[in-house]
């Protein structure tokens, strides 16, 4: 079982290859209890490919995960029943309205029925998608938001300790997000530990306490906010500074302001 | 699958997509040829107004159907015009009207004109009655055709829709699988009924009710002074076309709305979390996997396709072997054919399901990917058995054969049990994954497995030859009954070992199960050893033998 102290969740040189080119290359990361960790890199930066090492969902070329100090790769279940995914993109169980998705969730996880829907009504309501499921609406229908809204509560059903979620943020509402912010602060303060990916630095700025630049399948920078940040005025900044930014010049794409 | 064997049957004519355009051309050639010759030859009106009807309902079905199996969807797709800045029912009604515009519908007129031939005969009156007559079976004939076509395009977007893709996707089946048993009988039948016509009897009078003899009934009615009831047939023609044509302009029409079928209301069964229904099922992973997949059964379009097709096709074929003399000792057995096309529908399971597969590999308990397993094949046995008992109860009493009954039940035992288990093993070690689930639009987006129709057609025979050899030897020896013990046995038997096979290699392979929906064809080869146990080859052929529905990216 999980031990008591050190990282809550752990990289240990992830390496993986898609057809020869390596989307993920010896990514290690140390997140210790009770942190907010964003994980931030460009778009195709590997930021996927390892947490989907991470969670369990591909089994890397090299490399391992713990969690709490459970082996994702030599004890799938024990690792699993401690974390809670969600996953960017993926299909769910399309037919189903949200609220049968979160009991057939429960049941799947062997939690108690009574258990299951009244974390479930809480978790629709607190996301705001029990008018949804009141009406009927398959998930099919869900926006690209309420998806994530939905996925968000089938990672918490289970009341996790370590959550790892793939561009929570992405394709949500202002009001949603904010929400979102003040389920994963109250999360943590409960002694829960996050792990948030996504593109975009400003966000990941104002949520996070830790940050791990990620790009080309490699950690660049991984810290507080302030040691990566060091003397930059924003995250952007330091990843321009790490990275190297293309810019813009002068006579390119022209035809645009003519 | 359904559907499978179609895409393969379409797979190869696309590749000779000119060749079957000659093709067809030279089908209706002929059939333009042979329609006149029966016009002109026949020895009187009384046989040519029976056997023209059969001559335009035979055209009517080589239209509702010809389209499909000549090219899969290579024509123009109204979707391609939906950002023009054009009006939806117009562009609907200017898409049917090119399809007016072709050699095929040229000679189908040519053939229609048969009709004012045939008033011609009759008297002055009755051939300027044929002349709109022929012109509005024409209309019909070709708004059919694109009506059919189209439906499997919007299948996916209607109840409908959709229940006439199964339809067809079953007489398509039923005419691959049998066709060859209402061959011969029809041969000698045609060359009877150019000299006699159909005469009395339920043929004659079911073809006599079908739209596509209206028009002739018109031209009788015309010929033989009877205006009240000519105009009225041919009222009744018009109106015919009329639907046809507005409904197939308005089902050609560019869509915008969402993808799946549209509905008012609830989905059935669903009930809001708030107002919980009494649970049914038991609290436990097998149970939350037996209700979710249920419900998906029931709700997803591109499921009930399967299972519908495969019902129509069990129909069909029952039909066609009763209706032949030789053959219709097979005509109880269409519950048995229901019941191995429905193996054949279910054998790709976790590839219907797409990345959702998610769930189970984060979600892995120590029993997950048995109830997983477990609760997909109690499902399908739940959802297919009534059908096909139901269809080999009508069959049997319809033919009063009730001889049938213990070689039957042997059989759908044998058939349900091996098939059920042979089904998810596919599923798990031969998936193939189409286009992911929320992104699927069009009827052929749940995946290519050819090499898991193929395999299950050569596999399933042998796995219930215990029921069958049973049935054969104690059908022989005169205790037939004593075979259906037998075929429970076996069926029994083989869910539960080829389950067990299934549900342990889901639970080694859970992330390399996922990586082959998730990262495509190149990605997965990787993770199956080269020389590797029988399941591991046959992994390998499957992923190598499927065709790529679309990659999926990242
Ligand atoms: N199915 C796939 N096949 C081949 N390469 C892939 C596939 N999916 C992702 N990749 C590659 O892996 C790299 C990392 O992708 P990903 O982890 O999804 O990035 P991120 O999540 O940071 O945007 C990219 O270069 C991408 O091209
Ligand atoms: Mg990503």
């Amino acid at each position: 079982m999980a031990n008591d102290d050190g990282p809550a969740l752990e990289l240990v040189g992830l390496t993986k290859a898609f057809n020869g080119t390596r989307a993920a290359d010896g990514v290690s990361l140390a997140v210790p209890r009770g942190a907010l960790l964003g994980l931030v890199g460009p778009n195709g930066a590997g930021k996927t490919t390892s947490i989907s090492m991470a969670v369990g969902l591909l089994r890397p070329d090299a490399g391992t995960a713990r969690v709490l100090g459970v082996d994702m790769w030599s004890d799938p279940v024990g690792a699993k029943r401690l974390l809670g995914v969600l996953p960017d993109g993926l299909s769910l169980p399309e037919r189903l309205t949200g609220g049968e998705l979160l009991t057939h969730w429960g049941g799947l996880r062997g939690l108690e029925r009574g258990l299951v829907r009244e974390r479930a009504g809480e978790l629709l309501r607190v996301l705001e998608l029990e008018e949804a499921d009141d009406r009927g609406v398959l998930i099919a229908e869900y926006s690209t938001g309420m998806r994530k809204k939905i996925g968000l509560a089938t990672a918490l059903l289970h009341a996790p300790r370590v959550l790892v979620l793939d561009e929570p943020y992405e394709a949500v509402d202002p009001v949603s997000a904010r929400v979102l912010t003040a389920i994963l602060r109250r999360f943590t303060d409960g002694g829960g530990t996050v792990v948030v990916s996504s593109h975009v630095m400003a966000l990941v700025e104002g949520l996070a306490d830790r940050v791990a630049i990620i790009a080309r399948g490699r950690v660049l920078a991984d810290g507080t906010l302030d040691g990566v940040r060091g003397p930059d005025a924003t995250l952007e900044d330091t990843f321009v500074r790490l990275v190297g930014a293309r810019e813009v010049g002068e006579d390119e794409l022209a035809w645009l302001s003519s | 699958m359904a559907v499978v064997l179609i895409r393969l049957k379409l797979a190869l004519m696309r590749h000779s997509f000119t060749g079957m355009r000659v093709l067809g051309l030279v089908l209706a050639l002929l059939g333009a040829a042979l329609t006149w010759y029966l016009a002109v030859s026949s020895p009187g009106p009384r046989v040519r107004s029976d056997l023209l009807p059969l001559v335009f309902a035979v055209w009517a079905a080589a239209w509702a159907l010809g389209p499909t199996v000549a090219n899969g969807a290579g024509t123009l797709r109204s979707q391609y015009f939906a950002l023009l800045p054009m009006d939806r029912r117009r562009t609907g009604a200017l898409l049917l009207v090119t399809a007016f515009v072709d050699l095929g519908p040229a000679l189908t007129l040519v053939a229609s004109a048969a009709l004012v031939w045939h008033g011609a005969s009759l008297s002055a009156g009755a051939a300027l009655v044929a002349v709109p007559a022929a012109l509005l079976l024409w209309v019909s004939l070709i708004s059919l055709s694109r009506l059919v076509f189209r439906a499997l395009g919007a299948a996916m977007h209607s109840r409908l829709g959709m229940e006439i893709a199964s339809v067809q996707w079953g007489l398509f089946l039923a005419l691959i699988f049998f066709g060859w048993m209402a061959v011969q009988p029809a041969l000698a039948a045609t060359l009877e009924l150019r000299d006699r016509g159909l005469g009395e009897g339920p043929t004659g009078a079911l073809l006599a009710a079908l739209p596509t003899s209206w028009p002739v009934h018109a031209v009788d009615a015309a010929g033989a002074g009877a205006w009240g009831s000519a105009l009225g047939w041919l009222a009744a023609t018009a109106l015919t076309s009329l639907v046809l044509a507005s409904v197939t302009a308005v089902l050609l029409a560019p869509r915008v709305t969402a993808r799946g079928v549209r509905r008012r209301g609830r989905p059935p069964g669903a009930r809001p979390l708030s107002r919980p229904a009494r649970a049914v099922l038991p609290g436990t992973p097998l149970g939350a996997v037996v209700g979710k997949e249920l419900r998906q059964w029931w709700r997803d379009p591109w499921r009930g396709l399967e299972v519908r097709a495969s019902l129509w096709a069990g129909l069909f074929i029952g039909l066609l072997a009763w209706s032949s003399d030789t053959f219709s000792f097979f005509a109880p057995f269409a519950g048995v054919i229901c019941a191995f096309i429905m193996v054949l529908a279910t054998a790709n399971m976790y590839g219907h399901d797409g990345t959702a597969l998610w769930l189970t590999a984060v979600g892995q308990g120590p029993g997950t990917a048995r109830a997983d397993v477990r609760g997909r094949q109690i499902a399908i046995a739940l959802l297919s058995a009534p059908g096909a008992l139901a269809l080999s109860v009508l069959f049997i009493v319809l033919t009063g054969e009730h001889w049938a009954w213990p070689y039957v039940l042997t059989g759908l035992a044998a058939v349900f049990g091996a098939g059920s288990g042979l089904s998810l093993l596919f599923s798990v070690v031969a998936l193939s994954p189409g286009v992911d689930p929320q992104l699927r639009v069009d009827a052929n987006d749940s995946g290519d497995n050819q090499v898991q129709v193929w395999l299950s057609l050569l596999s399933l025979p042998v796995l219930a030859s215990p029921a069958v050899l049973a049935a054969v030897f104690l059908g022989l020896a005169g205790a037939p009954w004593a075979a259906v013990p037998v075929g429970v046995a076996n069926g029994l038997l083989g869910a539960l070992w080829l389950g067990r096979i299934a549900h342990r290699r889901l639970d080694g392979r859970l992330p390399e199960t996922f990586t082959r929906i998730r990262y495509g064809k190149a990605v997965a080869l990787q993770a199956v050893p080269e020389a590797g146990s029988l399941l591991d080859r046959l992994e390998r052929t499957a992923i190598s033998g499927n065709e790529e529905t679309r990659p999926q990216g990242s």
